[in-house]
């Protein structure tokens, strides 16, 4: 009986020494943070996906309280999203247009056949740092999915047929993982457009046409027609590769079906050409 | 003792089956010269098409100071200055040769009398004239000369370390990649003038004394280098142990002097310049001969009959396909050595100045990877004391920040970890990877 008394009575001050020291150092070391950070977390997505240039959401959250708000922008929030934070905060919204990323390269397996076997490691850096690319093509998509590994929102998979990976727009937020873990750089974030609207030049091939040509079925040669029917002049070839300029681009679709080998993508269904 | 380094290092199979023989290759009609055969900046064309050139003449101009000039390796008119295919698949700027009928039995002959020509034996003084070690640099950076053991540096600029004042020329010879010959050949063929070269780099870069490392499975040239240097009293011939990478850079400084060479610094830093031995034989064609460099010895190997296993003296741009080899079956080619070599797979590209060899391999063996079992062999392999599967998993796992703590940088790539690791994964390939990555 003495045993347990004595046992209760010490375990008992030592729970209550240990309650008072953490009692004073809560006190005494308390950090005062702004409660409009947590409610700002609350609003962001997250998934720290870097998206926004900072080390994650809640970096984000800080900065928008200590005054950056206006500086900064959350492309997976999107516009309305800041426009709440902006709300909370007493500051005016900053707005952008939605983008959502589009892959440069329309080289399918039918386009663009192997050349090689390759039994190295299942990954586009180290593929592009050993060779070229089974399919020989020195700039196309080496088709490991590197993108897909990367992306947070699951907006990515390789498409089993065409061996390339395809961007879901709905998922897609623009938070620009895939853009720099690509090897080849052939993801890029392109506005949304007006009714969805979107047309990319679908290669990134620097080759002169006939070298170009010979790898690839649906590579860009850089002949310009599409930039001589483009009745807006948002197209120039540079490096024997045409690119269409998303600010100037009304969408409109007539390089589409210009295109000799294919190489211009729209993302909306175009007209059927006129039987001859 | 034998002189080696001490951390890691592995004992591959040496399969050093070629024959030691030099066979003169004969010209092609057309040869394609890429821009950029060395580390630097591409060289600028100053050809343009149509224009009529001569074998030897200059072609590009180094695009920089660290780059080095093109030149014509046959005689002919420039047909084109187009971006055409390398081994790897990639495509790169290079100007493309064609000699006629005249011009190529022209260049045939001239060449057959500079091969014999070379073996008469010129002493330095002889050669050297009033040459001082400025000049000396300036001859060697006009005859385009980078450094031939694979990493293509240009010459003239390793050669300037006036302000770290190095002491000592390392000549390396060791050639420690499997396979490989040609060092082996060419210093059993021409040891006097490949030392005459090696002097002539001493005096170019003001140092005092010369090492020459030679791996000692080649007892045929250690002789032959010693029976040559018995009257050049500030050369040392010294055999080194067969042990892989023996002829990495640090390595071999640390073998032959004891010096370590701190993490990310130059080898002029512990007072040592590092030069291949067919460099120092391309410098004596420069100066001897005004030769600049448009040829290099090249070894054919792998599993091919004996008798196609060769060295040849290649002029420059010559599509590997014109060598004489038959591919094997389920042929698998590689550009260099087993251990550093780059696979090809297009063999009517150019021979540029870095490709030591093509190695012909038939039906490679396709390991199943495993999961790392933590034995560290690895770590035991390591030239360089790092630890590859940890740095491996790093570049695996995108952490590019830990990568660079763990010492990403100082990987020399020789390929040791890969080699050595028993569930046969590919350390280097994320190594490489997040040495990239973690650069910036």
């Amino acid at each position: 009986m003495e045993v347990l008394i004595y046992t209760i009575a010490i375990l008992g001050l030592l729970g209550l020494s240990g309650a008072l020291i953490l009692y004073i150092t809560s006190k005494k070391f308390h950090v005062e943070e702004d409660p409009r950070i947590d409610s700002i977390v609350s609003m962001l997505p997250g998934a720290n996906c870097g998206g926004c240039g900072l080390k994650g959401c809640r970096d984000f959250a800080t900065r928008c309280v200590g005054g950056e708000a206006g500086k900064l922008f959350c492309p997976v929030a999107g516009s309305e999203g800041m426009a709440k934070i902006a709300a909370l905060l007493g500051v005016e919204a900053t707005a952008m247009e939605r983008k959502i990323a589009v892959l440069k390269c329309s080289g399918c397996r039918q386009a663009r056949p192997k050349i090689y076997d390759y039994d190295g490691v299942n990954s586009c850096a180290v593929m592009n740092s050993v060779g070229v690319g089974t399919s020989g093509c020195s700039f196309g998509c080496l088709g490991c999915g590197d993108c897909v590994e990367v992306c947070n929102y699951n907006a990515i998979h390789i498409d089993m047929d065409t061996g390339l990976p395809v961007v879901d727009p709905d998922k897609c937020t623009a938070c620009g993982a895939c853009t720099t873990e690509c090897p080849r750089h052939l993801l890029e974030l392109r506005p949304e457009g007006r009714r969805k609207r979107r047309v990319w030049v679908a290669c990134s091939s620097r080759d002169r046409g006939p070298l170009a040509r010979k790898v690839c079925a649906s590579a860009c040669i850089g002949c310009g027609k599409c930039a001589r029917v483009c009745p807006f002049g948002a197209i120039t070839v540079t490096d024997n590769l045409a690119y269409i300029d998303p600010t100037v681009c009304k969408a409109c679709g007539k390089c589409v079906g210009e295109c000799p080998t294919g190489a211009i993508h729209a993302s909306f269904e175009l007209p059927k050409p006129a039987e001859k | 003792m034998k002189h080696t380094f001490k951390i890691g290092g592995i004992h591959p199979a040496e399969n050093k089956t070629a024959s030691l023989e030099i066979d003169l290759q004969p010209l092609p009609t057309t040869v394609c010269l890429p821009l950029q055969q060395h580390i630097g900046a591409p060289a600028k064309a100053i050809v343009k098409r149509g224009d009529k050139v001569t074998r030897g003449q200059i072609i590009a101009d180094p695009g920089g100071f660290v780059s080095a000039p093109v030149h014509a390796s046959i005689s002919g008119t420039v047909t084109a200055i187009e971006n055409v295919i390398m081994p790897d698949g990639r495509t790169a700027p290079a100007v493309v040769i064609k000699a006629d009928e005249d011009e190529h039995q022209a260049d045939t002959e001239a060449r057959k009398v500079f091969w014999v020509k070379i073996d008469e034996e010129r002493t330095l003084e002889d050669i050297i004239g009033n040459l001082n070690a400025d000049k000396l640099r300036a001859k060697i950076a006009g005859a385009g000369i980078v450094g031939l053991g694979g990493a293509t540096f240009p010459s003239h600029v390793k050669l300037n370390a006036k302000d770290a004042a190095p002491d000592t020329l390392i000549i390396n010879g060791c050639e420690c990649e499997p396979f490989l010959r040609c060092d082996d050949a060419l210093m059993c063929r021409w040891p006097h003038q490949t030392l005459e070269g090696a002097r002539l780099l001493m005096r170019a870069s003001g140092v005092k004394r010369v090492i020459v490392g030679v791996e000692d499975n080649k007892p045929r040239a250690i002789e032959a280098l010693v029976k040559a240097s018995e009257d050049m009293p500030e050369i040392e011939i010294c055999p080194v142990k067969t042990k892989y990478p023996q002829g990495g850079e640090k390595q071999l400084i640390e073998a032959l002097t004891g010096r370590r060479v701190a993490s990310g610094a130059l080898p002029a830093s512990a007072g040592v310049i590092v030069n291949n031995i067919a460099t120092a034989f391309a410098a004596y064609q420069a100066i001897a001969f005004d030769e600049p460099l448009i040829e290099r010895i090249i070894t054919v190997t792998g599993d091919i009959p004996a008798d196609m296993r060769r060295n040849y003296i290649v002029a420059l741009g010559t599509p590997f396909s014109e060598l004489p080899f038959t591919l094997p079956e389920n042929a698998m080619a590689i550009i260099g050595g087993p251990m550093m070599g780059r696979s090809a797979v297009r063999l009517d590209a150019p021979v540029t100045k870095g490709s030591s060899g093509l190695l012909l391999i038939s039906h490679p063996t396709n390991y199943e990877t495993q999961p790392c079992v933590r034995c560290a062999e690895c770590v035991e392999a390591c030239p360089m004391g790092l630890e590859p599967y940890l740095i491996s998993t790093y570049g695996r796992l995108r952490h590019w920040d830990d990568a660079r703590n763990a010492g990403v940088a100082d990987c020399i790539e020789c390929g040791s970890c890969s080699y050595v690791c028993p569930s046969h994964r590919p350390i280097l390939d994320f190594i490489r990877i997040a040495k990239i990555r973690s650069r910036k």
